[in-house]
């Protein structure tokens, strides 16, 4: 019983992920998960103030809050820019959502349970990954407008300011939520867990890529022939 | 104990500023130098190290200029808003109505700043802390009376039993409606619930920069009774539903393989 499916270098590989699209995903892992432990100081109870201590107490807190939330918004701002094409083309795919779509949707607790079912031919981003798309990129804009309102309270009027605190917390919330399926999915699932290796190396197995993204597949393998 | 409040006549204030003063000696607070701006207005709001000012309001009449005063501070509401807020319940309601603030508690999030109705916490940067009036509750539990009302020299500012208070503010109100105040008004009786603080106005509250009908944001309280304690179960439902599913797929797929008589099925399912 392996953790995380093995990288396996020696079998043919399909490129999945380009250098600037990995960076702009690990950049706002890290730089979200910092945002979110020095976050819940203020969400959670005093039981949960050791999180403070780690980061040097309230304001140390406080401080990468600050710093990582400017990373936070300028790393995906760069990507966005430095891999316009890119960008695009994920957004394209994201909106061409289709019957395969509410397919895979209607099947997929049972496929994360782990029973076996025929997934329809998936593009690029399967169902989920289209849901998680659309769902965290709208979190993460909302969560960092209302962020730096909630920093700059003087700027902006008090109606947006009272606004911002359960609308930086709600979708603190549902992030977090999507984070915990997503990080999960992507590593420790057998059936998906193959996607790390396309996030963090760039490419995953054809076989996979042939058997979970099948209209994707057959579209990268014709445009190579070409 | 029976709640206890300071009683304040607007209409006996001669804006003397004492109460500015006793409250910065009591609670040793140095003095914030604003710019000067034509008027007497000194202070425009309460500060981090300002808990109490007085505000002045002019208007034009018939008879010529009206000129209001009223002392601005916490109210001390009997259902706080800035309590409701506060994530670290750094802040509670005392045995005799004030609203108090454990500042070892504070982490200076001013959550309580926008959420209370008559904006009256204010951050302080240096400490990063967020301050407020106190009503001296030091001062009143060993029997004293606050520092501001001790002070009042012309009797507008009373301490005291907030029932007996009632009653003499609804006489002074019946004699001022009699003697050339129609509007004149008691703040604080019902508003949000009753405030811990009450205000003889002679006119209308909006007068004196009150809100006539002071009300509780709704998201406020939206924040604090169903998105904080509920809607955060997503998370620990998450990772509880990973969990579930990290065991139930390792399961299912050993028991598949089982069935094929040991030839893997590839690492795909």
């Amino acid at each position: 019983m392996e953790l995380i499916t093995k990288y396996e270098p020696d079998v043919e590989r399909i490129e999945r992920f380009s250098f600037s699209a990995r960076f702009a995903h690990w950049g706002h892992t890290v730089t979200f998960l910092l945002l979110l432990f020095t976050g819940l100081v203020l969400f959670m109870d005093s039981r949960w103030d050791f999180l403070a201590f780690i980061f040097g107490g309230y304001r140390g807190a406080g401080l990468i809050h600050r710093i990582m939330a400017v990373f936070y918004t300028i790393i995906p701002i760069v990507c966005l820019v430095a891999n316009w094409r890119g960008f695009v083309d994920w957004w394209k795919d994201v909106f061409n959502f289709g019957k395969n779509d509410i397919k895979f949707l209607l099947t997929f607790p049972l496929e994360f349970m782990g029973f076996h079912v025929n997934i329809p031919p998936q593009t690029k981003f399967n169902g989920g990954e289209k849901m998680n798309s659309v769902v965290t990129t709208t979190s993460c804009i909302l969560i960092a407008i209302s962020g730096y309102i909630m920093w700059f309270p003087q700027v902006f009027p008090t109606v947006l300011v009272r606004l911002a605190y359960p609308t930086h917390d709600i979708f603190m919330i549902i992030a977090t939520t999507m984070v915990c399926m997503h990080g999960y999915l992507g590593s420790l699932h057998p059936g998906s867990g193959e996607s790390i290796w396309g996030m963090w190396k760039g490419t995953v197995k054809s076989e996979w890529a042939e058997h979970h993204h099948k209209a994707w597949y057959d579209k990268q393998m014709e445009s190579s022939q070409e | 104990m029976a709640k206890m409040c300071n009683l304040y006549d607007a209409t006996k204030c001669s804006a003397c500023r004492g109460c500015q003063v006793a409250c910065k000696n009591w609670n040793q607070l140095p003095a914030v130098i604003e710019p000067f701006k034509g008027n007497y207005q000194t202070h425009e709001d309460t500060n981090a190290e300002t808990y109490t000012i007085v505000k002045f309001f002019e208007y034009d009449d018939v008879f010529g200029v009206k000129w209001y005063f009223r002392k601005h501070q916490c109210m001390h509401c009997e259902y706080p808003a800035c309590v409701e807020a506060c994530p670290r319940k750094a802040l509670y309601k005392n045995e005799w109505g004030a609203v108090l603030k454990d500042y070892q508690k504070c982490v200076g999030c001013q959550y309580c700043v926008y959420a209370c109705p008559f904006e009256i916490p204010k951050y302080h940067k240096g400490h990063d802390i967020v301050t407020k009036c106190t009503m001296c509750a030091e001062r009143v539990n060993e029997g004293g009376i606050p520092a501001c009302a001790k002070t009042c020299p012309t009797g507008a500012l009373k301490f005291g039993d907030r029932q007996e208070l009632l009653a003499e503010a609804r006489q002074r109100v019946k004699y001022l409606r009699a003697n050339g105040f129609p509007n004149a008004t008691i703040y604080g009786e019902h508003e949000l619930g009753g405030l811990n603080n009450l205000y003889i106005l002679g006119d209308v509250p909006e007068k004196y920069g009150l809100p006539s009908n002071p009300k509780v944001s709704s998201i406020v309280s939206a924040w604090q009774n169903v998105i904080q304690p509920w809607f955060g179960l997503l998370i620990p439902l998450a990772l509880a539903g990973s969990a579930a599913s990290f065991f139930t797929t390792r399961f299912l797929k050993a028991k598949r393989e089982q069935q094929e008589g040991g030839v893997t099925h590839g690492t795909h399912n």
